[in-house]
């Protein structure tokens, strides 16, 4: 059995979901410590699967920084015995992870849809090729969200992080939150994505954003319409864009380019609504719907 | 303000995938700079336009000149000079190798800045400028979409999950650069021409050993067939219809 490391996110007073979920895929993988790192953790942080729990709380810790938080969890590895750190593919473990790999000079493994003991799968070219891989020896991993369920909250022994913390020139001055209350691209269950085929970027905000929010879902865009400046980078899915792979994709008035497909043909269930006939989305949908957005959509924002 | 671009040569979207007994084959790839590369080149070449100083392109490939084209075309944008970096075994896939290659050159270089993509979009590792910059010694900060410079202090707002984080330095510091960043100029002719007298230089680098992981086999994920388009009268008729699926046979609604 290895000794597996989780660093946990904190937000706002909780523990993430997506953090429970790798606290979940470690637990198949053998002796599970978790990290939580912030300041004013308290109970947020005992809420992730694990053994023991280690706390690094500090004033200087509140936001997020690579270089202070590698040198807590490259610490940790090393007092622990760690064979494998687990974290979430999010906006900090994907940084976090190939730092913290450079640190302890051993590989990394970014963004994978599978991991276990029995190893690791990960997509290249935005999915279009499946990597795996049978790690014998240490590794750093971020696994991406809704891969694996959560697992059930539960703790063991909290420690206090007791190692030093490195001196860092970063200093966040704001964290701006955008698109309050609308639900984040990769975290969707359901994503209602736009394209060209709305015409402009009023159509967008008063078509596609509307439907979003009253399907509980995130709202995301082709590259053409990020291009054509109607809505801002944050919500592309695709090859330069997010990868997403929710329950249920829903594309309105985009052509199905490769580079789009790219970003989410791993959704479970994939919906389409085009006046093309031929457009190649069709290909991957699982429900299409031909004919005129402008006419659909009105009908469709009435059932939710 | 003297700064490095590293800049990756990927497979161009187009290019056929095709695995091949677990392999990966990368016979017929044609090559391109990283689109998040150029983002990079784009902001290098503004703070050279605002502050002074030179921008230097570094890139590790194998010995195939075929890039050298598209390469020298973000010499036309305005970077000074471009040292390739020409390994025989180069592989896209090691970024704990090719980081090591990477900041060993860096630290040839006298630079201030070194500016990155977030993200190669062959292995989609997002992983080469952290480790670069852990190598060098100096913070990072990933992901950012607005970065400006100010009497020695980097302001750089990075994307996080549901807003951005801002965040301040004073250099030297890695910064890797997301989209909207900011609109990567077309070159005018006479830039095009001017770019072909800007210095090229190819050096010759060794393999290193690495803790990379290796691939042990490759597949392309199974197909997805087209499903079945809803049939209907009306547009109504065809809503009910869609909706109908999505409760019932998909229940993802
Ligand atoms: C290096 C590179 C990277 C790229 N990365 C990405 C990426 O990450 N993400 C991405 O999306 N693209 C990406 N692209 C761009 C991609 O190739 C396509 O150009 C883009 O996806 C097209 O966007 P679209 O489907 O909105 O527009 P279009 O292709 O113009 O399609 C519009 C669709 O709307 C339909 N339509 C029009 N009017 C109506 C109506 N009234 N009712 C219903 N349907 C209607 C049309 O039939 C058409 O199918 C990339 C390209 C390159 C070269
Ligand atoms: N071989 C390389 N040569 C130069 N820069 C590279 C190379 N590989 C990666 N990079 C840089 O690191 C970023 C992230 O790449 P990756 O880790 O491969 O996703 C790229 O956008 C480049 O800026």
């Amino acid at each position: 059995m290895s000794n597996v490391l989780v660093i946990g996110e904190i937000d706002g007073t909780d523990i993430k979901n997506i953090s429970q979920q790798v606290a979940a895929v470690a637990s198949g993988m053998g002796e599970v410590t978790g990290l939580v790192i912030g300041s004013g953790i308290s109970e947020a942080g005992m809420k992730l699967a694990a053994g023991k729990i280690i706390m690094a709380d500090d004033e200087s810790l509140e936001n997020y920084d690579p270089v202070k938080y590698a040198s807590i969890a490259s610490y940790i590895v090393k007092e622990n015995n760690i064979q494998t750190v687990l974290l979430g593919a999010t906006s900090m473990g994907k940084d976090l992870g190939p730092r913290l790999a450079a640190e302890l000079n051993c590989g990394y493994i970014g963004d994978c849809l599978e991991a276990s003991s029995e190893g690791f799968v990960r997509p290249n070219f935005a999915g279009k090729v499946l990597a795996r891989s049978t790690p014998k020896e240490a590794v750093v991993a971020t696994i991406r969200n809704n891969a694996y369920p959560a697992g059930e909250a539960w703790s063991g022994s909290v420690e206090n992080y007791s190692g030093n913390i490195a001196n860092s020139t970063l200093n966040t001055t704001e964290i701006e939150n955008i698109g309050s209350g609308t639900v984040e691209l990769t975290e969707a269950s359901i994503v209602v994505s736009g394209g060209r085929g709305l015409e402009n970027a009023e159509n967008y905000d008063s078509m596609i954003r509307p439907l979003a929010e009253s399907m509980g879902a995130a709202a995301g865009a082709s590259r053409a319409i990020v291009d054509a400046g109607w809505v801002s980078h944050s919500h592309q899915v695709g090859q330069t864009g997010k990868t997403v792979a929710p329950e249920l994709y829903l594309a309105i008035g985009i052509s199905g380019a490769i580079q789009h497909l790219g970003g989410m043909s791993g959704s479970k269930y994939i919906a389409a609504i085009n006046k093309d006939p031929d457009a190649p989305i069709f290909k991957v949908a699982d429900y299409g719907i031909v004919g005129d957005l402008f006419e659909i959509l009105p009908i469709l924002k009435t059932k939710f | 303000m003297n700064i490095a671009v590293l800049i990756k040569m990927v497979p161009d979207t187009e290019s056929k995938l095709e695995v091949n007994d677990g392999k990966l084959s990368d016979q017929n790839f044609k090559y391109m700079v990283n689109p998040y590369d150029e983002f990079a080149v784009e902001q290098a070449v503004q703070f050279k336009e605002a502050e002074g100083g030179k921008v230097t392109l570094l890139t590790l490939f194998s010995e195939d000149n075929s890039i050298d084209t598209d390469l020298r075309k973000m010499l036309a944008i305005g970077a000074d000079e471009i040292i390739a970096l020409r390994q025989n075994e180069y592989k896209g896939d090691k970024p704990l190798a090719n980081a090591k290659i990477l900041s060993d050159a860096i630290k040839e270089l006298d630079v201030d800045l070194i500016l990155c993509g977030i993200q190669g979009i062959d292995y989609y590792q997002a992983a080469t400028g952290t480790m670069v910059a852990q190598m060098l010694d100096i913070p990072n900060i990933s992901g950012v979409t607005k970065l400006e410079y100010n009497n020695g202090t980097l302001k750089a707002k990075r994307q996080i999950e549901g807003g951005l984080q801002t965040i301040e330095t004073s250099t030297p510091a890695l910064i890797t650069c997301q989209k909207d960043m900011n609109k990567v100029r077309f070159p005018a002719l006479k830039d095009i021409m001017m770019s072909k007298r800007k210095p090229f230089t190819n050096k010759t680098v060794e393999s290193v050993e690495s803790n990379d992981i290796k691939t042990s086999e490759s597949s392309l994920p199974p197909a997805r067939d087209g499903g079945e388009i809803i049939e209907g009268e009306t547009a109504e008729e065809k809503v009910n219809k869609l909706i109908e699926k999505l409760k019932m046979e998909a229940k993802v609604i």
